[in-house]
């Protein structure tokens, strides 16, 4: 005979209930995790949130964690109007409870939570679905960006569709090591001949320093969200996903990315031949991926700009580069450097109705908003 | 018309708008018996927003008395609220009488 399921429960951690779970033993004892300790170090110390935000909700049922949605508390600037709010993030339902509510349920509690201002960074195919449905959200950009290929990985693309070929590996990789020697040859010779790279040095910082901090504060007045000193150093500090080798016992009851085999943020101050700074860039490695999630810099630099970033990128011998500034996918084209490929990509942002008063058309966004400079 | 039947035809109308987004296999029936959320449910999250915002639509429009149904008083009930068509539409037919009673 089935047993009576207890009634379904929904829990919102506020950032200060975030901090009591990170030391209580019984949060973390559930089969499925809401969140990774490292995560909810992260949500504890976001600079935008208020001790009394909800940051997680929680459904449970018989003691287990059947849904669970993020909120990161964060804040729109415009002209002098500060508008807090909170993007949606890591949104999860246990798949054999779909039918049950609790995503609706978490949803609207989310919306009521934050006087139903909300706001979306992307997002997966059930999440759009479901976030369409509500009717609540309204696009507000479309970040176009650029996918480079610097490097080919024939041996993981052919062995991801045709497994069976996987007696042939050491011949593909043969080939992978020989066609990306070509690519490293090609590169050293547009290095050499690279104008935008002469000249260029750099300095790299693990926190926001104090120049650095001035130089954004005068780059980022047109920003959406305006981030600053605080709010750097707070991605760089706390990641939501950490560099292993392996998948611990955390990883392994969390839904959604907890760690890489790579992964660290990297501040890069760009300067020019009279040492004057042209600009700042964080770059965010993960695997073999490099990604620029926040770059400030005046136009007359974007070129340099774009040649350093690129310059990085080989350094770092990842295999791909995503752009989303609109001046750096531009300065890609010009730069005429070596590549497989480059693709357009987008990333959509959304805001919920309630915001939709607040002029935001000439707002800046950057690749990394929302949550996405976490991932 | 008794209210509660003004309400069924209105959900009636609702469903009628949700088939229209589902494969025909996955058509929900127009009887007050259809389970909507719970273990035995037949809407996922997408569906059931859907449900939720289409229903307020229509209760504005076709009953002419708007009502809320995305607070925090109707979230915390979900299961009990929307285990079938028949509890909805006697907990839109309560709502509806506190409203006029204020």
């Amino acid at each position: 005979m089935r047993s009576k399921r207890d009634a379904m429960e929904i829990k919102a951690f506020t950032v200060a209930d975030l901090r009591t779970a990170l030391s209580s033993e019984d949060f973390w004892h559930t089969k499925t995790l809401p969140i990774t300790k490292h995560r909810a170090l992260s949500y504890s110390h976001n600079p935008r949130a208020d001790q009394d935000d909800p940051v997680l909700l929680v459904a449970y049922q018989d003691r287990q964690v059947i849904g669970y949605l993020g909120i990161l508390p964060d804040k729109i600037f415009v002209n002098d109007a500060v508008h807090k709010f909170g993007w949606l993030t890591s949104w999860w339902v246990d798949p054999s409870r779909a039918t049950t509510g609790v995503g609706a349920l978490l949803l609207f509690k989310a919306l009521n939570a934050y006087q139903q201002k909300l706001g979306v960074s992307g997002s997966s195919k059930e999440a759009g679905k479901a976030l369409d449905a509500s009717q609540k959200f309204r696009a507000l950009t479309t970040l176009k960006g650029l996918d480079i290929r610097f490097r080919l990985n024939v041996t993981g693309a052919i062995l991801g569709q045709i497994p069976a070929l996987k007696i042939f590996r050491v011949l593909f990789k043969i080939l992978d090591d020989i066609l990306n020697e070509i690519v490293n040859l090609r590169n050293f010779f547009w290095k050499r001949r690279c104008d935008s790279c002469q000249g260029l040095t750099f300095e790299y910082i693990s926190a926001i320093d104090e120049e650095t901090g001035q130089f954004i504060q005068r780059h980022s007045q047109d920003d959406l969200t305006r981030k600053g000193k605080a709010e750097l150093n707070w991605m760089m500090m706390y990641p939501w996903i950490l560099s292993a080798p392996l998948k611990d016992s955390a990883g392994k009851r969390y839904y959604f990315s907890s760690r890489a085999d790579r992964f660290f943020y990297l501040g890069v101050k760009v300067f020019e031949r009279k040492n004057e700074m042209a600009g700042f860039v964080m770059l965010k490695v993960r695997d073999d991926r490099m990604s620029v999630v926040y770059s400030y810099f005046e136009s007359g630099h974007a070129l340099s700009m774009t040649a350093a970033v690129v310059y990085h990128a080989l350094a770092m011998d990842v295999r791909a580069l995503s752009l989303y500034d609109e001046q750096l996918v531009a300065g890609f084209s010009e730069l005429g450097c070596p590549h497989w490929s480059a693709r357009t990509v987008s990333r959509g942002f959304s805001l919920s109705t309630a915001l939709a008063d607040i002029p935001l058309a000439n707002c800046r966004i950057h690749g990394g908003d929302g949550d996405l400079a976490f991932y | 018309m008794a209210m509660h039947e003004e309400i069924t035809r209105m959900l009636f109308s609702v469903i009628d708008e949700l088939n229209q987004l589902r494969p025909m296999e996955e058509h929900l029936e127009k009887s007050l018996e259809t389970p909507l959320a719970g273990d035995s449910g037949r809407l996922d999250s997408a569906g059931l927003i859907n449900l939720i915002v289409v229903t307020e639509q229509k209760t504005a429009e076709e009953l002419g008395r708007p009502i809320l149904l995305t607070d925090d008083r109707t979230m915390s009930r979900v299961k009990e609220v929307f285990r079938t068509l028949g509890t909805f539409a006697d907990y839109i037919e309560l709502r509806l009488n506190e409203k006029r009673d204020e």
